[in-house]
């Protein structure tokens, strides 16, 4: 049993392409396949979660691609495994609805499952090596399911997620590196101490940022967030809920790794990690609150709730020993996070599925009459928004509490982290206003189309708007919100000090009441501030004549207006560089001395002639017509007639004369040495 | 004795083709794979039998000079890659050049070729190995030259030029080795230096480095690599990304290693100048094949880059390096084969050239871009495929250093990484998803599919899995180098 961990991770890996070769011929016994490769993870996954002996497994492959990769389950691992094989299964029924309507299916699944085995490689990973291999793979295969459509902005967000991919990748790489060479191991159990005990502090934050780079980019990080607002939405719907909802925090999970191992309670990492998530949060928020795109706003959403773990994580490194509350409030964000969105992204896809359209001025109204739709994305809407009784508020309460807890300890110093806990107030007050703006806007509001011209518009297909499968699973995932949200002690406790281990956390001093007056305080104030957006800003500054607009210039944005414009000079000046190289040198020597030879020649040529004209009174020879040998740019169109193209300069004769001339100095040069 | 046949069967076969000149396609096609695989059959053999074991010197040259062989754990390397990529190359070769003509006189020098490299590979001295050495730039010249047009001719003009200044400054590295009793190739090096002669070594040694590194396409002498591009795939595939180039990559490992010897060179300006010299063309490799247009001729770049990868671990000096860069030498050819063997798949069928060209060619050749892909993504070093654990072993090794000029190495590498993705992934996104003509991606009926013929398919899926297997089996093949290196 010891090697059972691999059964997880490579599995998916060979349902793949067997899903594909199934699918070539029957397209239901692919699906059907697909379906039950899923649920066979998700009880492999269950399996490590309930057999005891399994508990702390690990696997080895020794000598794969050099180093050997190590997995690992337990804690951590082992919830960050159950949510992926969850994700994936729910999504996985969606599919079966929402997959009808796209091309090249065999394609999508075959990638579809591989990215499943991938990113299970991520978080059972033993050692920073194995997760940073699985973690390119992953990038790759989900580059797939994102321009899945090859419609162009499908292509156009996929190029952005691939350069980002492969630019993070190569960071985190070099990062590894250092981080390796300083070290001398990647195991996330001996890092820690190895750490301690390095002499170079600053190699090791240099490989630390470096990898932060990469793990970043993918958890949608500022400033390498670009990525998220385009792919998400070009994305088929089940692809993009586990993007957002498990792809994302494969990056959270490297950045975790580094602030738990590397920068143990290292305080000034904490404060990078607190302005980078500060930043991310509240940007994020924003970008969705202007947003006029249902998959966009939502996409922006996880942005900022990426920022919110973030700031999780820097106060767990800030708060050293204490952490307890810091380390609660991440891991059960991480996990409210990823099940708020998986059920808002396919809700997204099921309303794309009838009207054809994402934008919010087109979907309209389109949730009036349906009770059970309103329920579906009305719940995790309000929980994401942080609504007492539901998930969503317990673990934005431990984040504040643990913020609350750093201004008490700092006493002085904590002027920061003051502004650190008003930003998340107001983002916490800006979610509540964007999934204001979602609700009322699909759900309260009249479409301005008239209703015939929407019920020929929006014609349904089938007798419902939604399959029950799709529906049961939803509801699923409800359920385990509310119960989650109405008894946290009971069901949400437990689960954070199943992982807490991995975060090197220890248990409270005390319970927390999260009902408690002053944690409730905190969620009115977000609530208030939200309405107050919504009322103030989306109401009067962001609907002009009944539309919604998005009021963000082109050229604000930070891929457009900065990171292509900097790629493409950096190409560029290479490019140039290259080529100056490239004609320089050969020019001197190919056509530099070879040129002396022809002024020579046709000097003396020109005055052999003068002179025997001087003399005879006819010409000796025509002048010869020289021309240069046809240069690398035009490879594939010389002139017909080489011979008197190529001259002296290329000939064998030069050749061998080069060959005397090298010969010669080498002697010299031993002779006289 | 096996390893002489190795060497003179190919070559003996190669004579009988000129002289019988077989009309039948059928019969030459049987003649030559089968000649190639009783040649590669007969090295393997001699590389599991002989290894290890006593110089067998076939002719001697007075008192001090002599032809000998010997099977090392480099000539290991060398004649298995070697022996297992030519008889898959024949196979391509025999369905690809019935387009192109005067197939009998191709196939007698690329079967002669073989008989050449494997001399390379299992020669024991300096000598001999040099002598092979200049047999390869003659036999592989009717190869470059085979259209005989005027590109051809130019082509193969430049090609002997620049292999003639290189053979020439490797005389002059050889002949101070043999003056400085390195004749006999051993690990570590076998020179006796006076003092004070260090200097002397060591210049004689850049000269041979660079005189070497002109087949290896290390900066000043690489241009010919692209001339050489005109030449039919087969040949690029195999000679330009495998046989030749990687016989001047063992012959300046030869030199560094078991010729003048680490310890001389270590540390010193030496050093740092062919480092200096492989890093730059790393860099300028890859940028220069981003800007290629030419397919080939992209890959002819990213071939120049690559060849300064293992350069550039040979050059560290570690034995972790050597070790890096010879599996790197193993990786790359099976991967760039393969790519030559797609494009030159896209060539024959589709007659494009350029990269613009293959806009929607995924979809009419899905195995050969399916391959294609493979190959590429294992070149990007996307992990777990091949040039990932290479890659992750070089950039060890020169980090390894310790010394800026280490870190700077492993910094080259990854911007060449990037650059890589970004040519190769070019070129795979255009064949996939086309970017103007949409209906070129719509799915095409079987019959309409545009895939070469068995002989050409069943050696690029063979390479493109195999390349993937390496990948997947990697750490035992880095030990395996290693072991051989001792």
């Amino acid at each position: 049993m010891s090697q059972f961990l691999l059964f997880p991770v490579f599995f998916p890996f060979l349902a793949g392409p067997f899903a594909y070769w199934i699918g070539c011929w029957y397209e239901k016994a692919r699906n059907t396949f697909v379906m039950s490769a899923a649920a066979l993870e998700l009880f492999l996954v269950l399996t490590l979660w309930t057999k005891p002996e399994l508990a702390q497994a690990t696997a080895v492959v020794e000598g794969f691609c050099g180093m050997g990769i190590q997995l690992r389950a337990g804690g951590f691992h082992t919830l960050m495994a159950l949510l992926t094989a969850t994700g994936w299964m729910a999504a996985t029924v969606f599919c079966r609805e929402y997959m009808i309507h796209v091309h090249k299916r065999n394609r999508f699944y075959l990638f579809w499952l591989m990215t499943l085995g991938a990113t299970m490689g991520v978080f059972l990973s033993g050692d920073l090596f194995t997760a940073f291999l699985f973690f390119e793979v992953m990038s790759f295969t989900s580059f797939v399911l994102v321009i899945q459509t090859e419609e162009y902005p499908a292509l156009k967000a996929g190029g952005t997620y691939l350069a980002v991919a492969v630019i993070g990748g190569l960071a985190a790489l070099t990062g590894l590196f250092l981080l390796y060479r300083q070290l001398g191991t990647l195991s996330l159990d001996a890092m820690a101490a190895a750490a301690a005990g390095a002499e170079d502090r600053g190699l090791l934050w240099v490989g630390g940022l470096l990898v932060l780079v990469g793990f970043g980019a993918k958890a949608g990080a500022f400033p390498l967030h670009i990525w998220l607002p385009t792919a998400h939405p070009a994305a088929p719907a089940p692809a993009s809920a586990v993007l957002s909802g498990v792809i994302t925090k494969t990056g959270i999970y490297g950045v975790l790794v580094l602030s738990t191992t590397v920068f143990l309670h290292d305080k000034q990492w904490g404060m990078l990690l607190a302005v980078l998530g500060a930043v991310t949060m509240v940007l994020g928020a924003v970008l969705a609150v202007l947003s006029v795109d249902l998959k966009r706003t939502l996409a922006c959403s996880s942005i900022s709730q990426i920022g919110f773990i973030l700031v999780g994580t820097a106060m767990l490194c800030l708060l050293g020993e204490h952490n307890a509350l810091a380390v609660d409030g991440t891991i059960l964000h991480i996990l409210n996070h990823s099940l708020i969105k998986m059920v808002l992204f396919p809700a997204a896809g099921i309303i794309h599925l009838t009207t054809h359209s994402f934008d919010l001025n087109d979907i309209r109204g389109f949730g009036r009459g349906k009770p059970l739709l309103a329920l579906v994305m009305g719940m995790p809407m309000l929980s994401l928004a942080g609504a007492p009784g539901l998930n969503g508020y317990v673990s934005k309460t431990l984040l504040h509490e643990s913020i609350v807890e750093y201004i008490h300890l700092a006493g002085e110093g904590a002027a920061l982290f003051q502004v650190l806990e008003a930003l998340f107030l107001f983002s916490g007050g800006l979610t509540m206003a964007y999934m204001l703006k979602l609700f009322i806007c699909l759900f309260l509001e009249r479409n301005a189309l008239p209703e015939e011209v929407l019920a020929r518009k929006w014609r349904q297909e089938g007798e419902h708007y939604v399959a029950p499968a799709s529906v049961g699973v939803l509801l699923a995932y409800l359920l385990v919100m509310l119960r989650f949200g109405t008894d946290p002690g009971a069901a949400m406790d437990p689960i954070a000090a199943f992982a807490r281990d991995f975060l090197g956390g220890t248990a409270p001093a005390h319970a927390v009441d999260y009902f408690a007056a002053v944690n409730l305080e905190g969620a009115a104030v977000s609530a208030a501030i939200g309405a107050g957006v919504y009322l103030l800003v989306v109401r009067t500054l962001l609907i002009r004549r009944g539309r919604y607009v998005d009021p963000i210039p082109p050229w604000l944005d930070l891929e457009r207006g900065l990171y292509r414009p900097a790629l493409r000079f950096l190409a560029q000046t290479a490019i140039v560089l290259a080529t100056l190289v490239d004609r320089l040198g050969p020019r001197l020597l190919f056509h530099g001395i070879p040129c002396l030879f022809q002024r020579l020649r046709l000097w003396w040529t020109g005055t052999r002639d003068q002179l025997l004209l001087l003399l005879t009174g006819e010409v000796y020879s025509p002048r010869p017509t020289v021309e240069q040998a046809a240069d690398d740019f035009h490879f594939a169109r010389y002139e017909d007639e080489p011979r008197r193209l190529v001259g002296f300069t290329h000939s064998l004769a030069f050749g061998l004369l080069l060959t005397g001339l090298g010969l010669v100095f080498g002697l010299l040069f031993i002779l006289l040495h | 004795m096996l390893m002489l046949l190795a060497i003179l069967l190919p070559i003996a076969a190669g004579g009988v083709l000129l002289v019988w000149r077989p009309q039948d396609p059928r019969r030459r096609q049987d003649f030559v794979v089968g000649s190639a695989c009783a040649g590669a059959a007969a090295a393997l053999t001699a590389v599991f039998t002989l290894r290890g074991e006593e110089v067998f010197q076939l002719l001697s040259l007075g008192e001090r000079l002599s032809i000998a062989f010997r099977v090392d754990g480099l000539s290991c390397i060398f004649a298995v890659l070697v022996s297992v990529l030519w008889p898959l190359a024949c196979l391509y070769a025999a369905e690809y050049m019935s387009r192109e003509g005067g197939e009998n006189r191709f196939f007698a020098f690329y079967l002669a070729s073989l008989g050449v490299t494997l001399g390379i590979a299992f020669s024991a001295n300096v000598l001999t190995m040099y002598f092979f050495y200049e047999l390869l730039t003659l036999s592989t010249l009717p190869l470059v030259m085979h259209a005989l047009d005027s590109k051809a001719r130019y082509a193969g003009r430049i090609y002997l030029t620049y292999s003639m200044c290189g053979a020439a400054l490797g005389f002059i590295a050889m002949v101070l080795l043999l003056e400085h009793g390195g004749m006999f190739f051993q690990f570590g090096g076998g020179v006796s230096v006076l003092a004070g002669k260090e200097n002397t070594l060591r210049a004689a040694y850049v000269l041979g480095f660079f005189g070497f590194g002109v087949k290896a396409a290390v900066f000043p002498g690489h241009r010919w690599l692209l001339r050489a591009s005109v030449a039919p795939t087969p040949v690029t595939a195999l000679l330009h990304a495998v046989a030749v180039v990687k016989a001047g990559v063992f012959a300046v490992t030869r030199l560094t290693w078991y010729g003048y010897g680490p310890d001389l060179i270590r540390g010193s300006w030496a050093q740092y100048l062919v480092m200096g010299a492989a890093m730059f063309t790393i860099a300028y490799g890859s940028a220069k094949a981003l800007r290629t247009q030419h397919l080939k001729r992209r890959l002819a770049w990213s071939t120049i880059s690559n060849l300064s990868y293992v350069l550039l671990g040979v050059t560290t000096l570690t034995t972790a390096g050597l070790t890096a860069g010879m599996v790197h030498m193993v990786f790359h050819a099976v991967l760039k084969i393969t790519l030559f063997f797609c494009v030159g798949a896209v060539h024959y069928k589709l007659h494009r050239d350029f990269v613009p060209d293959v806009e929607g060619c995924g979809v009419l050749m899905p195995v050969v871009f399916g391959s294609f892909t493979a190959a590429a993504l294992g070149l990007m070093g996307v992990p777990p495929l091949t040039g990932f654990t290479s890659k992750w072993m070089l950039a060890t090794a020169a980090a390894g250093l310790g010394t800026w000029m280490g870190y700077l190495g492993a910094s080259v590498l990854i911007l060449s990484a990037v650059l890589t993705a970004l040519y190769l992934m070019q070129i795979v996104l255009l064949a996939f998803f086309p970017r103007q003509n949409r209906q070129l991606s719509v799915r095409v009926p079987k019959r309409a599919r545009r895939d070469p013929g068995l002989r050409m398919t069943v050696p690029i899926t063979a390479l493109a899995a195999g390349s993937v297997a390496l990948g997947l089996g990697a750490g035992r093949l880095a030990g395996t180098v290693a072991a051989l290196l001792g």
